[in-house]
């Protein structure tokens, strides 16, 4: 379980989180939604250690996270896939893989061929660089990269962003039914509401740094006016 | 053969290639701390003679060469390791400018600081091979063990480095902290630590590039002086992020050092690097091994 | 909004020249007071000043590394010292304007193709350029002396200008209260044309260039055009103070002008202050007692001046004070005054 409690991040005189609390239980998606510069990536990049929290406190299971370098949290089994991907276009996707294995406990012939397994496509072109894919698949071998050391806790921002709809469905069964198998504690960032409630256990609405609405996700998504003024979802 | 080898263009080439070995030895190295830090090295030349000088000068007091080239090389790696730790990392996020000016001053203090240390007395590191020329059918051609030895050492290190980038988790670690330091913060990699271990590295490969320098010669502080003028360049020409740039770089000043020393004026050889540099830009101004990219804002 | 305030221009050009003409005033008064050692030592620091305005207009201000600086100098000294020995009656004024143009030249020649460079590269350019005006000296003797350099009649005062001065050695009193207060002219009419640049069209689109080189070209900013002119105009002030330098001394030799040169102009500029008149100012000076702090230095510690260390505690000591200065004050000793200032105010608002 991820729990955040009262957290709180400024940029000079930018509030970026107000007092941020919800918890994201083991075993489900919680799905952070909100639209653009609702802090969302903020909270992400609080949790795995890249910005700094003014106050409040973050726990992965007992462990608290605030203080804690980015690397060592990521070795204690937070896989983070940022804004972007991450992925190295100038390293091949054996590279790029293999990177994401090298600070973990799992050998990387195992990790390779366990995620060759779960995405067979980057088994096929494993040599060939990551700036030949198209964006699934980036989007695949940067998921492959943050499991691939075999993490207990997955952050994902935005890993619709610039997908078809298609493409961007097959994403979220995938997610889904990782966290199932590997029994993860995910939090999703999306600004895609819609796709990422069909997946999501959980959701917390972020506005302005703020939460102004969390529960499950059939709650989030049947209240009217969450949909209407905060998801952007009109019926 | 022996008349081709001695012939006065092949002499020039082999003479151009074996002082070009050295400039591209110290290239790799300044490309090496570009890549993980985006600092401009400008006091790598004198802090290999630095470490050279802690070494090779072990060689007047009986100490055997090869000893003293070993601990050369381990106070180089010494050397780069402290300066990236004191005088660099508190200025990462700074303007360029900065580390440069910095690099500037600790070039100035380490040459006025050797003399000091070492008094003024240079002696000449004995070469440990023969500096006699082949003869080839009565004819001489000029390269001797000792050139051999320099260029193969240099050569070595050259591949050794190469071998460790490509090809081993240690250096994919460290191509990754350079080219995308935050992503690989978020898989667990130690930046911080590889930045001073491309430091490490990089000094250590000048270390040894200062004492391939120096065998044969009067150790002086100011062995480098030139070198690393040409190496800078050759390091701009191949576009400072490539290695093989940088290499290619280094091979064609020295070639093009040695025509000018042969066929034009000695004193015209430091111009070597500006035409080499002119011409390199004139056909390609980002660099002869970058590929277009575009530059983020 | 910091930033917004430096890019309004904060004097008017009258005030600017009023401010000039008493400062330069002031400073031709010091003068009659000082010892003849202390005169050429401040006229010396005055064509250092010249050459460090120049180069900090191009690194502060649009944000060019140049180690070239030394090249341009001793372009403008040999341009002096060819000029003075087949035109001895030009008057001093001609002289110098054909020593900037020179720099200048020179300056464009160089940026040509080294300002569509980045930083690194245009470094490693100058680099290379500072590095081979001493070889390029001595293999033509025929123009350039050779390694023995070029001699020519240094500054000397006008008779009313002698006629001032009475007692012993009132020649040499006056000759280098005479070379000071030109020194001192030249290098405020340099100066006063900068503080207009600072503020010129051309000032603010560098800084735009350097703090952002995409937004200022979308902003309408020709690159290399700015570009190009920053590094001209830094080069022409270098051929300017190494004129200066020439006729102050009456000599140039090519191994004046190295790399050692470009080093320290780098590190005088960084003590003053980057980019900043009043640090090119404080440069200057540092310059001309840079051989006092190192005697103090010498008497404090107990360092004989004709021991090896102590032969090399020049090189040391600015050396140390460049790297200390970037890492713990990098905008140098105007920044470290300007703090201090603020600092004082605070304190007297407070209480």
């Amino acid at each position: 379980m991820i729990h955040v409690e009262e957290l709180s991040v400024s940029y000079g005189a930018v509030k970026a989180l107000r007092n941020v609390t919800f918890s994201a239980p083991t075993g489900r998606i919680t799905a952070v939604l909100g639209s653009n510069g609702a802090g969302k990536t903020t909270l992400l990049r609080t949790i795995s250690g890249l910005v700094k929290p003014s106050s409040g406190t973050i726990h992965c299971d007992k462990t608290a996270l605030v203080g804690m370098a980015t690397e060592d949290i990521a070795r204690f089994g937070l896989g983070h896939v940022p804004e972007g991907r991450g992925v190295i276009a100038e390293f091949t996707i054996e590279e790029n893989l293999r990177l994401g294995v090298l600070a973990s406990q799992v050998s990387a012939a195992e990790g390779l061929e366990r995620q060759f397994e779960l995405f067979p496509v980057l088994g096929e072109r494993r040599k060939q660089y990551a700036s030949t894919l198209s964006g699934g698949e980036r989007q695949m071998l940067a998921m492959a990269r943050a499991l691939i050391g075999r993490p207990s806790f997955l952050l994902l921002d935005e890993p619709s962003l610039g997908l078809a709809p298609l493409v961007t469905a097959e994403m979220m069964r995938t997610i889904s039914s990782l966290c199932l198998s590997e029994n993860l504690t995910v939090i999703l960032v999306e600004q895609n509401a819609k796709s990422a409630l069909r997946i999501a256990h959980d959701a917390v609405v972020l506005h302005l740094g703020s939460v102004i609405a969390s529960g499950t996700a059939e709650s989030v998504a049947s209240d009217s006016d969450l949909r209407r003024y905060y998801l952007g979802l009109v019926q | 053969m022996g008349s081709f080898l001695s012939s006065r263009i092949i002499t020039v080439l082999l003479g151009g290639i074996s002082s070009g070995v050295v400039i591209a030895l110290v290239a790799l190295s300044l490309v090496i701390i570009w890549k993980s830090t985006h600092v401009l090295n400008f006091a790598q030349g004198a802090m290999g003679m630095l470490a050279a000088f802690v070494g090779m000068n072990l060689v007047f007091k009986g100490v055997n060469y090869w000893l003293c080239l070993v601990i050369s090389l381990a106070m180089g790696l010494v050397v780069g390791g402290i300066t990236e730790r004191v005088l660099i990392r508190p200025l990462y996020g700074k303007p360029e400018i900065n580390p440069i000016v910095v690099m500037v001053g600790f070039l100035g203090v380490i040459e006025a600081a050797i003399p000091s240390i070492w008094k003024s007395n240079f002696n000449a590191v004995p070469a440990p091979f023969s500096q006699i020329y082949y003869q080839s059918h009565g004819h001489t051609i000029l390269v001797s063990p000792f050139v051999i030895y320099q260029v193969a050492l240099a050569l070595g290190v050259m591949g050794a480095v190469a071998l460790l980038f490509q090809y081993t988790d240690l250096g994919l670690q460290m191509r990754a902290a350079a080219l995308a330091p935050e992503v690989s913060r978020l898989l667990g990699v130690r930046v911080n630590r590889l930045l001073t271990l491309g430091w490490i590295l990089s000094s250590g490969v000048g270390a040894l590039a200062a004492v391939i320098v120096s065998s044969g010669q009067s150790l002086a502080p100011t062995n480098m002086d030139g070198i690393f003028v040409s190496a800078f360049i050759a390091a701009a020409v191949g576009g400072l992020e490539s290695p093989l740039g940088a290499i290619t770089g280094g091979l064609l000043i020295g070639i093009t050092e040695s025509f000018i020393l042969n066929y034009w004026s000695t004193n015209m050889a430091p111009l070597a690097g500006v035409i080499v540099l002119v011409i390199s830009l004139a056909i390609r101004p980002q660099g002869i091994f970058t590929r277009n990219v575009t530059r983020r804002v | 909004m910091k930033k917004l305030a430096t890019l309004r221009s904060s004097m008017p050009t009258s005030a600017r020249l009023l401010f000039t003409l008493l400062l330069t005033i002031v400073a031709l008064g010091i003068t009659f007071s000082l010892t003849a050692l202390d005169d050429s030592k401040l006229a010396g620091g005055a064509a250092i000043a010249i050459v460090i305005v120049g180069l900090s207009w191009l690194i502060g201000w649009s944000g060019q590394v140049s180690l070239g600086n030394s090249g341009f100098m001793a372009i403008g000294a040999y341009a002096t010292a060819i000029w003075a020995n087949h035109h001895a009656t030009t008057p001093v004024v001609f002289t110098l304007l054909l020593a900037t143009i020179c720099g200048a030249a020179g300056g464009l020649v160089l940026a040509l193709p080294s300002t569509r460079l980045r930083g690194p590269y245009l470094a490693g350019m100058t680099l290379a350029f500072s590095f081979a005006i001493t070889p390029l000296a001595l293999n033509f003797p025929s123009v350039t002396g050779g390694s023995g350099g070029l001699f020519l009649n240094f500054l000397s005062a006008p008779k009313w200008f002698a006629n001032l001065f009475s007692g012993s050695q009132a020649l040499i009193r006056a000759n280098a209260q005479w070379s000071a207060d030109v020194a001192i002219v030249v290098a405020a009419v340099a100066f006063f044309f900068m503080a207009n640049l600072f503020h010129s069209r051309t000032g603010r689109a560098m800084r735009l260039i350097r703090d952002n080189d995409v937004a200022a070209e979308l902003t309408g900013v020709n690159l290399q055009r700015t570009r190009t002119l920053a590094f001209v105009i830094s080069a022409a002030y270098a051929g300017l103070g190494g004129s200066l330098l020439t006729l102050l001394t009456g000599s140039v030799s090519p191994q004046t002008y190295s790399l050692p040169l470009s080093i320290l102009l780098l590190t005088l500029m960084v003590l003053g202050g980057i980019g900043t008149l009043s640090g090119a100012v404080l440069g200057g000076l540092i310059y001309s007692y840079s051989d006092n702090l190192v005697s103090l230095i010498n008497k404090v510690t107990g360092i004989s001046s004709a021991s090896t260390f102590g032969a090399n505690l020049k090189g040391i000591v600015f050396g140390v004070l460049l790297i200390l200065t970037m890492l713990l004050a990098p905008r140098g000793l105007v920044g470290m005054g300007g703090r201090l200032l603020s600092l004082v105010k605070r304190r007297s608002a407070e209480s």
